[in-house]
C-alpha cells in the first residue's frame, strides 16, 4: 500500500514538473489559443486544451454535448435554472479542475487505477469540477460511467424491493434502470463504434439469459426493458466494464458524487422489518464499490465527498477521513485528494462581470462587489444566493 | 382712641410690609437665590401697642413652627460642622480645609455601601441640600401676607407668568418702536435656542419652592416659547437665561479612545462589553488591514443567516472602511440576532478611532453608536403574553 | 383596573408617546441611509444635542437594503419569521429577473424598454397600484354612505402592497408564494392585473359616490 502510494507520489510530482514546463513551452508558443472574447469568457471549448491561461475564464458547453452528457444529473439544479435564464451552458475555468485534468492527461494509464477524491465546503463548486472533467472525458473517448449524485438511491429510492437473487439484500429497480438509461445515453456512440462484447453468459431467471459475446448495448437494454433484473444488469456491466478495460478495450472513466453515501451508517430505506438498512444491504451500492478499486487498468476514478450527502445528521468537517469513515477511507486509500475553495479574488470579480453581462445584476452602486465579496466570503453558492434578490 | 391705636397700627404694619417687600425682591430667581425665597422669619420688634393685640391661634401656631424650622436648621448646621471636624480628625486632615469632596471621600471609605442606588448609601451634606427648602413666612404676625399674589396659593409663580407677560409687551413696544423708525433687529445677536431647553418641571419646581400642575407649566412653556420668538429676544437675554438648561452636545459626549499599537506596529482598538439583548461582546479593529474578518476564530461563516452577515456589513460600510481594516471579535451568549448586534456597535464604536468627526456625528445620527438597551419585556398576570391579552369573550 | 392602566394614568397628559418604550422620551428616531442624511442636511444642526435610538436590526445602508423591499418584508412576517420572509422575497426577485431575461433575449427590436431590475419594477408595481382616495363608511340619519375621503401618501403605500400580498396570497395552494408575488407584481409594473384592477374599481366607486363627499363635514 504504501509503496504504490509512494510511486504514485513520485509520479504525480514529475507530472506536475513536466506541466509546469509545457504550459510555459505552450504559452510562447501559441499566444492567441485564449483568443478571450471578452475578459471573463474564453472561446475554448475543449476542456483538454484549458490550460492556466485561462482560469477564471468562462466557456460554453455546446447544447447537444450538454444534452448528452448531463440528461440524467450532473449539474445542481439552480445551475440548470441558471443555463435556462442565460440560455447559455457556461463553466468557469478553476485550478481544482485544471489539476485533475492535468493528472489525467499525463496518467500512464497501463498502471493501476488513480482515485481522485474532490472535497470541500457546502457550494465551493465540487459537482461543477466534476461536470468539467467530464466533458473532457466524453470528448476524449472515455466510456463515462456516472452517478450523479450517490445519496439519491439512499434517501429517495423510487422503489425498494427485496433482491432476487441474494438473501437478505434490497434492490433498487427503477433507480437501476434510471442509471441503465443515463449511461446509455451518455455512451451509447462510443458503445457502438467500440462494439465491446460481454465475456461469459448472464442467467438471469430459467428462461432469460444473455449470452456471452453480445454487446454490451445489448445488456444494457436489457437492463432498461427488464426493471425486475436492473440491478443485476448493473453489477454484470460494471464487472464487465472492468475487464474490457483492462484488457486496453477501451477507456473507462468513474465519476461519482456523494461518494461518501455509500459508507455513512444508515439510510432511508426500511427492510421488511420496518428497520433501515446499512448501504452494503443495498445490491446497487456493491458494483460501484468494486469499480473504484485499484485493481483493474486504463481508467480513471474521480469521486466527491461532500457534507450533505450524509443521509441523516450533522456532518462537523469536510474532510474525507471524517465523512468516509475508517473503512471508507481503507477502501478508498491511496487517493490522490483535491480541495476544492471558495473563490479567488479574480475568479470572484470574473464572476460579477459574467453576471452583469447577462443582466441578472441590476444593481450596481458604488462598492458592491466589495459588499459581495464580505457577505458571501467568496463562496461560489452564497453568491448566487445573494445576487438573487440584486 | 382705638382708630388712633390702629392708625399707629397701621402704620408700624405698613412699615413692616415695606422692609419685607425690600427684603425680598422678587425679580431674582435662580439657583443661589433660593436661599432668598426661604429667608428666616423677620419678625421685627413690634411696639408694645401691637404686641398686646390678639394674634390668632393659627397665625400664632405658624409662627411657631417657622421659628421651630430655624433654629432646627441652625442646630443642623452646626452639627454638620462637628460632624465635619470630627471626620477631618479621623481621616487626619486638616478640619479648615476639608471640602464636601473630602467628607464624600470620607464617608465611602468608612462606610462601604454595596447598595446599587447612590442615593441609598450614606452621605453627609450640608443641611441646605438634605432638607428642603421651605418657604419663609409668607404673611406677618397680623396675617398679612407680604406677596401681593399670595391668595393665588402660588405667588412666585404667577409672579413669574406675570414678569415674563411684562417682558413680552415691552418687546413688542420695542419692535413697533423700531419698525416706525424703520429700524431691523440685529442678526447677529440673535439668541442661540439649540444647545438649550426651557427648565423641566421638577426643575421649575425647585426654583420656585412651589409645586406646579402640568397645565400651568404648560402655560409657563408656552409664554416662553413666545417670548424666545420674539425678534428682539436678545434684549432680555439674562431674563430668558434663568430659565434655560444647556444641553450637553451629544456626539462629544463620549471620549473618543486613542488607537495602541500591537506588536505588528498596527494600530487597534478593542471595545469590551458590547451588549444586545443577552450576548456579550469584545471586538478588536486593526488598522491598516485588508478586510478580514474573523468571530471567535471562525471568518463570517459563523453567522448564517443574511440578515446578521448584513449587520456587521453595515458600520464598516457607513463609514467607507470596509476593506481598509481588520476585525476580530470574540462572542458568548444570546442568538445569532443578538450576538450580530453586539458586534455591530462594537465594531462602531472602535471605529470612532478611526475616523474624523463629522463622520462620528453621521454615524451617531444613523443610530449606529446607542447601546441598544431593549430587553424582553415580561410576561403580565392576566394576559397571555407581554402585550397580547386573552380572547375577549362576550360571555 | 389592570396596574397597566395605572401607569397609564400616572403618565403624563401629553398624547402620542409610546407607552412604556425603553427609550425616554426626548429620543429620536435615527436616520439610517446616507442620502437622506444629505438630503437633510439643515435640519440635522438640531440633532446635534438630542440623543438618537439604535438603529433597527433589520435597517442598513448596503446594497441588500431598499425602504420598499423592507416594508414589503414586514408586511410578508409572520409570527415575527422575518429570515422567511426575506428568502420568500429574494425568490420573487429571482422569478421576476428570469421571466424578465427570457423576454429581454426573445426581444428583437427595443431592448431596453425591457426592465430586469427587479426593485425597479416592484417600485413601478406599487405606485401603479396606489389608490389615491379611500371610501370611509359615514353614518347620517341612519343609513350609512361611502364617503370618498382623502389619504395620506403612507397609507396609500400600505394599501398598495398589502393588496399586493393579499392577491399573492388568494391562488391555488400547490403555488408556492414567491411565483405568485412575481406574477402580481410584474403585473402590477405593467399596468394589468388583479390588483390594479381593484384600485381602479375603488378609484370608480369613489367617483360614483361624489354625491356624498360633503357628508365628511356634514
Amino acid at each position: 500500500m504504501k509503496m504504490i502510494r509512494n510511486r504514485l507520489a513520485v509520479q504525480l510530482q514529475r507530472h506536475v514538473l513536466q506541466m509546469s514546463m509545457s504550459t510555459n513551452a505552450a504559452a510562447a508558443a501559441a499566444p492567441a489559443e485564449g483568443a478571450a472574447i471578452s475578459e471573463f469568457r474564453t472561446a475554448v471549448t475543449n476542456p483538454g486544451e484549458h490550460s492556466a491561461l485561462q482560469v477564471a475564464k468562462f466557456y460554453t458547453i455546446p447544447a447537444e454535448q450538454k444534452k448528452q452528457i448531463f440528461a440524467g444529473g450532473g449539474l445542481p439544479k439552480q445551475y440548470e435554472q441558471q443555463i435556462k435564464t442565460f440560455t447559455e451552458a457556461c463553466l468557469m475555468v478553476r485550478n481544482p479542475a485544471l489539476e485533475v485534468l492535468e493528472y489525467i492527461k499525463k496518467a500512464d494509464l497501463s498502471k493501476p487505477v488513480v482515485r481522485y477524491l474532490l472535497y470541500g465546503e457546502n457550494g465551493t463548486g465540487k459537482t461543477l469540477t466534476m461536470a468539467h472533467v467530464l466533458h473532457y472525458g466524453a470528448l476524449n473517448d472515455f466510456l463515462l460511467v456516472h452517478v450523479p449524485w450517490a445519496p439519491n438511491w439512499m434517501k429517495r429510492p423510487k422503489e425498494a424491493s427485496n433482491a432476487a437473487g441474494q438473501e437478505g439484500m434490497i434492490d433498487l429497480p427503477f433507480d437501476a434502470a434510471a442509471w441503465l438509461v443515463h449511461f446509455k445515453g451518455q455512451n451509447s456512440k462510443l458503445l457502438q463504434r467500440l462494439e465491446l462484447k460481454t465475456s461469459k453468459e448472464y442467467v438471469w431467471s430459467k428462461r432469460e439469459s444473455t449470452p456471452a459475446g453480445s454487446t454490451l448495448l445489448e445488456l444494457v437494454e436489457h437492463g432498461i426493458a427488464r426493471i425486475k433484473y436492473a440491478s443485476e444488469t448493473t453489477a454484470a456491466l460494471i464487472s464487465e466494464l472492468k475487464l474490457l478495460s483492462t484488457a486496453g478495450k477501451c477507456k473507462v472513466m468513474v465519476a461519482i458524487d456523494g461518494y461518501n453515501a455509500f459508507f455513512h451508517p444508515v439510510t432511508r430505506i426500511f427492510s421488511d422489518n420496518k428497520q433501515r438498512v446499512t448501504p452494503d444491504k443495498i445490491t446497487l451500492t456493491h458494483p460501484f464499490l468494486n469499480i473504484t478499486r485499484y485493481d483493474w487498468t486504463n481508467g480513471v476514478c474521480i469521486l466527491s465527498v461532500d457534507k450533505i450527502a450524509m443521509t441523516e445528521g450533522h456532518m462537523d468537517s469536510y474532510m474525507p477521513r471524517y465523512l468516509l469513515g475508517t473503512e471508507g477511507f481503507e477502501h478508498l486509500d491511496p487517493f490522490v485528494p483535491i480541495h476544492v475553495e471558495n473563490y479567488s479574488d479574480k475568479e470572484f470579480h470574473s464572476y460579477i462581470s459574467y453576471y452583469l453581462d447577462r443582466h441578472w445584476i441590476n444593481k450596481t452602486p458604488q462598492g458592491f462587489e466589495e459588499q459581495l465579496k464580505f457577505m458571501s466570503n467568496k463562496n461560489p453558492y452564497a453568491l448566487m444566493q445573494l445576487v438573487r434578490a440584486l | 382712641m382705638a382708630v388712633r391705636v390702629f392708625g399707629v397700627n397701621l402704620i408700624k404694619t405698613n412699615r413692616n410690609l415695606l422692609q419685607n417687600a425690600c427684603k425680598t425682591p422678587a425679580t431674582t430667581f435662580g439657583h443661589t437665590a433660593v436661599a432668598q425665597l426661604a429667608t428666616e422669619v423677620t419678625v421685627q420688634a413690634s411696639p408694645a401697642a401691637v404686641q398686646k393685640q390678639k394674634v390668632s391661634k393659627a397665625m400664632r401656631a405658624y409662627l411657631k413652627r417657622a421659628n421651630e424650622h430655624d433654629e432646627f436648621m441652625k442646630t443642623q448646621h452646626l452639627e454638620f460642622q462637628i460632624g465635619k471636624r470630627h471626620l477631618a480628625n479621623m481621616m487626619g486632615a486638616d478640619a479648615e480645609t476639608f471640602t464636601q469632596e473630602d467628607i464624600n471621600e470620607a464617608i465611602s471609605y468608612l462606610f462601604p455601601s454595596g447598595l446599587y442606588d447612590p442615593k441609598a448609601r450614606p452621605a453627609m451634606k450640608s443641611p441646605e441640600e438634605v432638607f428642603p427648602a421651605r418657604k419663609a413666612a409668607e404673611f406677618d404676625e397680623t396675617g398679612r401676607p407680604f406677596h401681593s399674589m399670595f391668595y393665588t396659593g402660588k405667588p412666585n409663580f404667577f409672579q413669574l407668568l406675570h414678569d415674563i407677560v411684562e417682558e413680552t409687551r415691552k418687546l413688542a413696544d420695542l419692535e413697533e418702536r423700531m419698525l416706525r423708525r424703520g429700524n431691523k433687529p440685529d442678526e447677529n445677536q440673535k439668541l442661540e435656542m439649540s444647545g438649550f431647553q426651557l427648565l423641566p418641571k421638577d426643575q421649575l419646581e425647585l426654583v420656585l419652592v412651589e409645586s406646579i400642575a402640568d397645565i400651568e407649566y404648560s402655560n409657563f412653556t408656552n409664554s416662553m416659547d413666545r417670548l424666545i420668538a420674539s425678534p428682539y429676544a436678545y434684549k432680555s437675554k439674562a431674563f430668558i437665561e434663568r430659565f434655560l438648561k444647556p444641553l450637553l452636545d451629544q456626539s462629544k459626549q463620549l471620549e473618543v479612545p486613542k488607537p495602541k499599537i500591537d506588536e505588528q506596529g498596527r494600530q487597534f482598538i478593542t471595545t469590551y462589553e458590547c451588549l444586545r439583548k443577552t450576548a456579550r461582546a469584545d471586538v478588536t479593529i486593526r488598522l491598516p488591514g485588508t478586510g478580514k474578518i474573523s468571530i471567535n476564530g471562525k471568518d463570517i461563516s459563523y453567522f448564517e443567516d443574511e440578515n446578521c452577515r448584513e449587520q456587521l456589513l453595515f458600520p464598516l460600510q457607513f463609514s467607507e472602511m470596509l476593506g481598509k481594516v481588520d476585525v476580530e471579535a470574540n462572542v458568548e451568549g444570546g442568538g445569532p440576532s443578538g450576538q450580530a448586534g453586539a458586534i455591530r456597535w462594537g465594531i462602531a464604536m472602535s471605529l470612532r478611532s478611526f475616523v474624523d468627526q463629522e463622520m462620528i456625528e453621521s454615524m451617531r445620527l444613523a443610530g449606529l453608536l446607542t447601546r441598544d438597551y431593549r430587553r424582553r419585556e415580561r410576561k403580565k398576570f392576566g394576559q397571555e403574553g407581554a402585550r397580547r391579552k386573552y380572547t375577549w369573550k362576550k360571555r | 383596573m389592570s396596574f397597566l392602566t395605572r401607569i397609564v394614568g400616572k403618565s403624563t397628559s401629553f398624547s402620542g408617546i409610546r407607552l412604556m418604550s425603553v427609550y425616554p422620551q426626548h429620543y429620536v428616531e435615527p436616520i439610517v441611509q446616507k442620502d437622506k442624511q444629505i438630503e437633510q442636511k439643515d435640519e440635522l444642526t438640531k440633532l446635534h444635542h438630542i440623543p438618537i435610538k439604535a438603529a433597527l436590526n433589520k435597517s442598513s445602508d448596503t446594497v441588500f437594503h431598499d425602504d420598499t423591499k423592507e416594508k414589503l418584508l414586514n408586511y410578508i412576517t409572520k409570527k415575527g419569521n422575518s429570515a422567511l420572509a426575506r428568502t420568500l422575497l429574494s425568490k420573487a426577485f429571482e422569478l421576476i429577473k428570469r421571466t424578465q431575461t427570457e423576454r429581454l433575449n426573445l426581444a428583437k427590436g427595443d431592448k431596453d424598454k425591457v426592465i430586469t431590475n427587479a426593485e425597479v419594477l416592484l417600485k413601478q408595481a406599487v405606485e401603479n397600484c396606489r389608490p389615491l382616495l379611500q371610501v370611509t363608511a359615514i353614518k347620517r340619519g341612519g343609513v350609512t354612505y361611502q364617503v370618498p375621503v382623502p389619504i395620506t401618501t403612507k397609507r396609500s403605500y400600505f394599501l398598495a402592497m398589502k393588496w399586493l400580498l393579499e392577491a399573492a396570497r388568494e391562488k391555488e395552494r400547490k403555488v408556492s408564494l414567491p411565483e405568485k408575488l412575481a406574477w402580481e407584481i410584474l403585473d402590477a409594473a405593467h399596468g394589468q392585473g388583479r390588483v390594479v384592477k381593484r384600485k381602479d374599481d375603488l378609484h370608480r366607486q369613489c367617483e360614483a359616490n361624489r354625491a356624498y363627499a360633503h357628508y365628511r363635514w356634514s
